[in-house]
């Protein structure tokens, strides 16, 4: 897609970022915060969702649409959760600590707490709520970042409960797992202030700086996602959800750019041409004898063809809007939310089976000539019927230009389509959980990342990409911990960022280490009980059991007992066995026997105590 | 400036703009912003501009009242659809921010669209109460509102019901009534203002099982967590056993009488039962108030008990004794001296599953000999209303707790079934 000049097209976008707090309990309840295989659910139920009206008499269309897909949503429950993630108990009151952490947040984006936060009830029956609503609570607002193109203002900070995972999709349903729904989650929503794509990635990385600085945020896949607003002067708003990799939201935001770009040039195509839609048909007939696998399959189990003349669209349903996106993809993927496989139509065909007097055949039967276009789908009756009511209505939005829409991302940093956007009539208080005065003037503001970086590097003399490396790792409050508790920095940098990443090349389980293991074994070395050499073994006899202790640890790896004395013991055995190199070299013949004496030891001791015993050994005889 | 109306709201540097909410606090504002949040905003020091008056109804809002125009079909029964109120039946309260009943019969048709096509229904509404709010006056009430449906020709009836006192209302209506068509309580636990309640399944189920055979008074409700069936109760054998649970409610020991099968609408029955017209209808509501339920606790002030129970002149007194039935061994004068005076005094036991039997132990012996009666293995609230009903229409009241009349106290302890 070629490059666009932003200014011009008159961009703006907004970003919208999730992540999950790493607190010890659930938002609304006493669970911990911890993800599952879905192979160790303890046991599973059932249900279905009914849509209901907002406290102001509205029905949403989000949820609407939604709705008319009957789903049964199957769900996985653990030992790690309770009877709140069930929905058959009322939630608790809000988290302390997820309160804390969201008002060290809002500190760090310079935003001002709400007094009084009321929780809500954000209307979603796609069935990852058990509920059939997320709660949500809108805690602080008017904060602002800046980036290197000005600042971007930030409009609200949401704490809400992070959604049920979704395990599988099926026919009549979606399996979900019941781990991740309730975990805290934060929701950063800024002004719609970003007008280049880069600025949207600079901002998007700011911020999660920011997040993370609180050392209080999940780290790893899904538990930060972007969503990106984007529209363009004549375009509209266009929600863009699911974005897991920031470096991609640039793309993103370009690649929506040229679709909307795309879009309004069919407008203006369409509107050249005078073109309209025009009423759906039931064309089975023309398909009766076809070789058609995808319509002969749907008409062999009793299905029918839909389709819906497009006068005008001859060339434009196929015109390509994103890489290997066309006008006609956006179609399709408005009757696959209705539960339709996708839709041909004439500008790909004849093919896939269908033959060119199939074309004019169904051209004829809904009266469409050779500047037209036409759409059909095939499955069954009730399917094809909303299927291609979509494709008919998104066809007459083409006519006007972008539709406001939430769409999903892609990896390729396209999209698709997946839902309206929400109306704001989603919303109900959630009248079980009392409305919460919120504090922030005794929250203290966390350091921040690119500070630590600085820190690391003047009070530790950690070398700068040392220092970044710990300060943006998710190991860092351990580093903190470690180093508050008298562990040498460089000797803690050290193991939580190299030892380790040593130690998972070599398939070493370094996952099941804990926070303690790791700050236990780091005093152990630091007492002078283990030799900093034996480290790699003791993590990894950990790794093999993690129920030892660190002293046991070092106990089954055969490190421990070794006193000065034994060393010396050690050493002066090395050195009289090699009494003659001795004598000859002196102090030239260090090296060589350091190794040797480091061999006899097997690592339980200390490098620099053996060097300094054996370098006491060799002066006496030299 | 009132709820509904469009506010721009400035405290403290921060302008909020959106629609006025009724408050549970006089010290906040409730603001509801564009984007479908509401915030507190503290009064004190906050600049109100009123930018446009009644912008949103707020009260027609939560109780519009379209009517539902649904044609007679002439082959589908008949059943009537009861409220008393309930979650089943509620909305949001903006004034307590608690949820409170205020639909009627109508709207739980509009609430709850799977109902059209199941049944021609008539509706009726005998209260509009939280189920805690409770009376025998009402139970009166609710009994003539089921005669003049059944008067009306109706071929079942549910009544909508809140969960706290289910159970007492459907014993009341197994004693009250004898009845040729299925009565079958249903209700929610879970509020019907969220997309996940059961208040659908619910009266779905409920409305099947009106529509079957068994003319019995029967409580409808979750079988499991899952929306798969539903269980039927008998009114006399039901509990709530768990504050939230979809499926509280359980027949205590045994299986509940039968099944409403939620997708397939298929009924199971376990037991026998009463088939529809079997038996003919006649009502008697008379019913003694002056009775209680006493649950003894070890550390009981027994002293303060003895001397409430004899200014209570009552006329009859359930206990709700430990284990096999029994209380504190200087209480049992107590009960003798009550008996003496002619109140009905009769046990059930706290355990609630299992039957009372006073011949075991010298304790229990002491209870017969001060001339409590047995009252089997009846539920002890049930109990209660039994012996309110007793004493109102049976000449031997006392006799009568220790006999079976309407499913309530079993002659065989078959848990298994």
């Amino acid at each position: 897609m070629s490059a666009h000049d932003y200014e011009a097209l008159g961009l703006v976008a907004g970003l919208e970022i999730h992540q999950q707090l790493d607190t010890a309990t659930k938002l609304f309840c006493g669970c911990p915060t911890e993800i599952r295989d879905p192979d160790d659910a303890a046991r599973t139920f059932t249900r279905f969702l009914h849509p209901t009206k907002s406290e102001l008499g509205e029905l949403d269309d989000a949820a609407l649409e939604e709705s008319r897909v009957d789903r049964e949503f199957e769900y996985l429950a653990y030992d790690t959760t309770c009877l709140v993630e069930e929905d058959d108990e009322p939630p608790h009151r809000l988290d302390r600590e997820a309160r804390e952490v969201v008002m060290q947040i809002a500190s760090l984006l310079d935003m001002d707490a709400v007094d009084q936060a009321h929780v809500m009830r954000k209307l979603v029956i796609d069935g990852s709520n058990t509920s059939g609503f997320q709660r949500s609570s809108l805690v602080a607002q008017n904060g602002e970042i800046q980036t290197s193109d000005g600042p971007v203002g930030v409009e609200d900070l949401m704490l809400e409960e992070e959604s049920a995972q979704r395990v599988e999709e099926r026919d009549d349903g979606v399996l979900f797992s019941l781990d991740r729904l309730g975990i805290p989650l934060v929701e950063i929503g800024t002004r719609p202030d970003i007008s280049s794509p880069e600025q949207a990635r600079e901002a998007a990385e700011t911020i999660g700086m920011l997040l993370r600085s609180t050392g209080k945020v999940k780290r790893g896949l899904g538990t930060i996602r972007q969503d990106v607003n984007v529209s363009i002067a004549d375009g509209a708003r266009v929600e863009i959800k699911g974005v897991q990799a920031l470096d991609t939201i640039d793309d993103i935001v370009r690649e929506e750019v040229g679709r909307q770009v795309e879009l309004l040039a069919i407008r203006d195509e369409l509107d050249d041409r005078g073109a309209s839609v025009g009423e759906t048909r039931d064309v089975t007939d023309v398909f009766e004898d076809t070789d058609s696998g995808v319509i002969g399959g749907a008409l062999s189990s009793g299905g029918v063809v839909q389709a819906v003349p497009l006068f005008g669209f001859d060339g434009l349903v196929g015109r390509e809007i994103q890489p290997d996106r066309r006008l006609g993809t956006e179609f399709s993927d408005h009757a696959k939310r209705h539960g339709a496989g996708g839709i041909f139509h004439t500008d790909e065909l004849p093919a896939y089976g269908v033959t060119e007097e199939e074309v004019a055949a169904l051209r004829d039967a809904v009266g469409a000539g050779e500047e037209d276009a036409v759409a059909i789908v095939a499955t069954d009756p009730e399917t094809a019927a909303l299927a291609i009511d979509a494709v008919q209505a998104r066809a007459e939005t083409a006519l006007s230009g972008v539709p406001e829409e939430t769409r999903g991302a892609n990896e390729d940093g396209t999209t698709r389509y997946l839902r309206p956007l929400p109306g704001a009539a989603r919303m109900y208080p959630e009248t079980d959980v009392p409305p919460v005065e919120l504090d922030p003037s005794d929250v203290e503001t966390p350091e921040l990342l690119t500070e630590k970086v600085e820190r690391y590097q003047s009070e530790f003399g950690l070398n700068a990409g040392l220092a970044e490396q710990v300060a943006y790792g998710r190991r860092m409050p351990l580093f903190e911990r470690a180093t508050d508790e008298g562990v040498d920095a460089t000797f803690a940098a050290g193991l939580l960022e190299s030892t380790l990443t040593e130690l998972r090349r070599d398939d070493v389980a370094v996952g099941k280490l804990t926070e303690d293991h790791l700050l236990a074994v780091m005093h152990l070395v630091e007492d002078g009980e283990l030799a900093k050499e034996g480290v790699n073994d003791v993590l990894t006899t950990i790794s093999e059991d993690p129920s030892l202790s660190a002293e046991e640890a070092v106990e089954e790896a055969g490190l421990s007992g070794v006193s000065e004395e034994d060393v010396r013991e050690a050493v002066v055995e090395v050195v009289e066995r090699n009494a003659a190199q001795v004598e000859e070299q002196g102090m030239g013949a260090f090296s060589g026997l350091m190794g040797e004496a480091m061999g006899a030891l097997r690592g339980k001791a200390d490098g620099e105590v053996v060097s300094s015993v054996l370098r006491e050994e060799i002066q006496k005889r030299a | 400036m009132n709820p509904g109306d469009r506010v721009r709201v400035e405290r403290a540097g921060v302008t909020n703009e959106g629609v006025l909410m009724p408050s549970s606090t006089p010290e906040y504002l409730v603001v509801k912003l564009d984007g479908g949040y509401n915030v507190g905003i503290e009064r004190d020091d906050a600049d109100v501009d009123v930018l446009e008056t009644d912008v949103y109804d707020v009260e027609e809002a939560q109780s519009e009242s379209t009517t539902s125009e649904i044609a007679f079909d002439d082959d589908l029964p008949t059943v009537s659809l009861i409220s008393t109120g309930g979650t089943i039946a509620s909305t949001v309260d903006y004034r307590t921010g608690a949820v409170t009943a205020q639909f009627d019969a109508e709207d739980v048709l509009r609430a709850v669209p799977d109902l059209a096509g199941r049944a021609n229904y008539r509706g009726r509404v005998v209260a509009n109460i939280l189920s805690e709010n409770m009376t025998p006056d009402v139970w009166r009430d609710l009994a003539d509102a089921i005669e003049a449906e059944i008067e009306a020709g109706t071929d079942g009836i549910v009544v909508m019901h809140g969960t706290d006192t289910m159970q007492f209302t459907a014993a009341a209506m197994s004693f009250v009534l004898d009845t040729p068509v299925p009565i079958v309580f249903t209700g929610s636990q879970r509020s019907a203002d969220r997309p996940s309640s059961d208040n659908v399944m619910n009266a779905v189920c409920a409305v099947e099982a009106a529509k079957a055979d068994c003319a019995e008074v029967l409580v409808c409700m979750h079988g499991s967590e899952s929306d798969d069936v539903c269980a039927l109760h008998r009114g006399t054998r039901v509990r709530k056993n768990h504050t939230s649970r979809r499926d509280a409610f359980q027949t205590v020991g045994a299986k509940p009488l039968g099944e409403v099968d939620y997708e397939s609408e298929e009924i199971r029955f376990r037991r026998d039962y009463a088939a529809r017209g079997e038996t003919e209808f006649a009502v008697a509501t008379d019913l003694n108030e002056d009775v209680d339920l006493l649950k003894f606790t070890p550390g009981m002030d027994l002293d303060a008990y003895a001397e409430f129970l004899r200014s209570r002149d009552l006329d009859g007194l359930v206990v709700e004794g430990t284990g096999l039935g029994h209380v504190h061994t200087d209480f049992i004068p107590v009960l003798e001296e009550l008996v003496e005076s002619g109140t009905v005094v009769t046990m059930t036991t706290q355990c609630l599953d299992g039957r009372v039997c006073d011949r075991v132990y010298d304790t229990g012996r002491d209870i017969l000999d001060a001339g409590v009666v047995e009252a089997g293995n009846t539920l002890p609230g049930t109990a209660k209303v039994k012996l309110m009903w007793a004493l109102a229409n049976r000449d031997d009241a006392a006799e009568s707790m220790t006999r079976d009349i309407a499913g309530e106290l079993t002659q065989r302890s078959v848990p298994w079934e």
